[in-house]
């Protein structure tokens, strides 16, 4: 057990390694010197210069890079030339409502595409069956920026039922964040929910062809035993590894969706740097949306020890 | 999302080999799944809407102030925007533009992907490197990557393609790889290698070939996210410079004047709707059709009841 949780430790270190220099690149792709681009485009040739060599953008390109892994371990991603603060604490300043918005979706994403899903493969092709995934199929066809502006259109300009744009942040009290976080959530999670559906499902399916539920059900134990306790327990590994897969879509979807209801994430955030061709901040929400993701796969990878004790003797 | 979807009716193989003379088996498989068919047929009617945007629909740029904001009526079916532009023209042109992208990251992904996926399968010396590259892509979050790389390369419809194809390639890639890895271990290989085939022989003759049926399935995927993923960008501001007629573009625009102009969302989010809907039941369709293994489970299950 101890060598399986070290092996996907140690497996994470390329992958940061590549992530980290991903974020190195970004801004030497950029067409132009990074200095002149920071600097704007109306900057005189000398401050571009005194820029260059402030960033270290003189030095050799490997030498650069170096210095740039040494920065990101000691949790440093530079300033940001519009908001004149540390990107860190831009960061921190905007992950609240972004981190809430995720959480929020992935449980309402949960919890209706599991339950739907094991219903579908517990009276698979039933009516039910294929009511869920015609529904599920038309769910994943819609973008969730999409549904986000329909449920506006629908809950907050012709129902009035809850606010069209904006968000209460949770120091003025939760009931209120979660007042305004509804219609958002519901959008990703909603999307979200079918996939999720899906997959339940058709594991489900799988795991209900296998010979211990035939030599179950042989022995007389009633369907519901086993469905809900044999088969849905083996069925978890497929549907965890999507709820994790979610939670990072989500919260990417979550970027998107911001710009919609107005929520000041990290989703405006990256956006309003683009416009404002802030680097420093555009690096820096990409790899920190990079990062959390790659935990989430961690603690799916960890999960796994507690849901199929299979992996424990691997 | 290479997992058995057994909603759909199983086939009759029987029947199937018995027409396979009249028509291609491909053809007479299809035409037997009706929501591949109806995949098959939305995706034609998108197409041939696209093509012939010109002939359909008017000048999509032409601005007239004096009806902006227009209810549809039968001047401008699908009514006007902000600057008086016909909807229905803006939203036809956005199927053309929606499809070159789709079609151009496809190529673009299936290069950059089918390439490394095959290197990364095939020299076992290369695979760690090239798959650790490809693992550490894939950590960033699809539209995230496609967001930054647009910060970079600037608003055209040339860098969303090169965008989206980057995004899209190690997921391409890690398929193919799959593949080539159990392609190349099998005795038909194995035969060619002790004949002294060449690895360029062995690549382009054996393994590309055999490892075609998993890729073309992913490549609807990738079409159905291409798309999706250029309406985000184009939508959230960073895709194709506002001025070029795109779903994205006019449900921004829309997002603004939601009261006044619902119709600015309506018709475009159709659009879209619609080519996803699409292409998932299309793509569905052919996995299941290309994968003998789902292919040989349906008939199965048709039969135990």
């Amino acid at each position: 057990m101890r060598t399986y949780v070290v092996r996907r430790l140690l497996a994470l270190i390329p992958v940061a390694l590549v992530v980290a220099t991903v974020g190195f690149v970004l801004i030497h792709l950029a067409p132009g010197d990074p200095a002149s681009i920071i600097a704007g485009p109306d900057a005189s040739a000398d401050d571009v210069q005194k820029l260059r060599s402030q960033l270290g953008l003189d030095e050799p390109l490997v030498m650069q890079l170096v210095h740039w892994y040494g920065r990101l371990l000691r949790g440093d991603l530079g300033r940001s030339i519009f908001l004149r603060k540390p990107v860190t604490e831009a960061i921190a300043d905007r992950i609240e409502p972004t981190l809430l918005l995720t959480l929020m979706a992935t449980l309402i994403a949960v919890a209706i595409g599991v339950p739907s899903g094991v219903l579908s493969a517990r009276y698979h092709n039933s009516v039910t069956d294929q009511a869920f995934m015609v529904l599920a199929l038309v769910g994943i066809s819609i973008p969730n920026f999409l549904l986000g502006l329909l449920f506006v259109l629908c809950f907050g300009v012709w129902l009035g039922w809850f606010p069209v744009a904006g968000y209460s942040p949770l120091e003025y009290g939760w009931l209120k964040t979660l007042r305004s976080l509804v219609m958002p959530a519901m959008a990703l999670g909603l999307v979200q929910s079918a996939l999720v559906a899906r997959i339940a499902r058709s594991s489900m399916l799988d795991v209900l062809r296998e010979q211990f539920i035939v030599a179950g059900r042989a022995k007389g134990l009633g369907e519901r035993l086993v469905v809900y306790k044999h088969a849905f327990r083996n069925a978890l590994i497929p549907t965890v590894t999507i709820i994790g897969i979610s939670f990072a879509i989500l919260l990417s979807g979550a970027v998107v969706v911001e710009t919609i209801f107005n929520i000041p994430g990290l989703g405006r955030l990256i956006i309003s740097a683009v416009l404002r061709r802030d680097y420093p901040v555009i690096q820096g929400v990409v790899l920190c949306i990079a990062g959390v993701s790659m935990l989430i796969n961690l603690a799916v990878d960890l999960s796994y020890l507690v849901i199929d004790p299979r992996v424990k003797y691997r | 999302m290479a997992v058995s979807d057994p909603a759909r009716r199983p086939i009759e193989l029987a029947d199937a080999t018995r027409e396979s003379r009249a028509m291609p088996r491909w053809l007479s498989l299809l035409s037997r799944r009706k929501i591949t068919l109806a995949g098959a047929v939305i995706m034609v009617a998108i197409s041939v809407v696209a093509v012939l945007a010109p002939f359909i629909a008017g000048d999509p740029a032409r601005m007239d102030v004096a009806v902006r904001l227009s209810r549809p009526s039968a001047t401008h079916w699908f009514g006007t925007d902000d600057v008086g532009r016909d909807v229905l023209s803006r939203v036809v042109y956005g199927a053309r533009l929606s499809l070159v992208v789709g079609i151009w990251v496809v190529v673009l992904s299936f290069i950059l992907g089918v390439g490394s996926g095959v290197v990364a399968g095939h020299f076992r010396a290369l695979d760690n490197v090239v798959m650790r590259v490809m693992d550490g892509l894939m950590a960033f979050p699809a539209i995230i990557l496609a967001i930054a790389l647009m910060a970079s390369l600037g608003p055209s419809t040339m860098n969303v393609i090169v965008a989206i194809g980057i995004v899209y390639a190690p997921r391409v890639a890690r398929v193919v790889r799959g593949s080539v890895l159990v392609i190349r271990e099998t005795s038909y290989v194995e035969a060619a290698r002790a004949l002294g085939a060449s690895d360029i022989w062995l690549i382009g003759r054996h393994i590309l070939p055999n490892c075609l049926s998993p890729v073309i399935v992913q490549g609807s995927f990738v079409f159905a996210a291409a798309v999706l993923t250029e309406a985000a960008l184009s939508f959230l501001g960073v895709g194709v410079p506002p001025y070029v007629p795109s779903w994205g573009n006019i449900l921004s625009e829309g997002r603004l004047y939601l009261q006044q102009a619902p119709w600015l969302v309506l018709y475009p989010g159709a659009a879209i709707m619609l080519t996803i809907f699409g292409l998932n039941l299309f793509g569905d369709g052919v996995r299941d059709l290309l994968d003998p293994k789902i292919r040989g489970l349906s008939s199965d299950r048709q039969r135990a009841g």
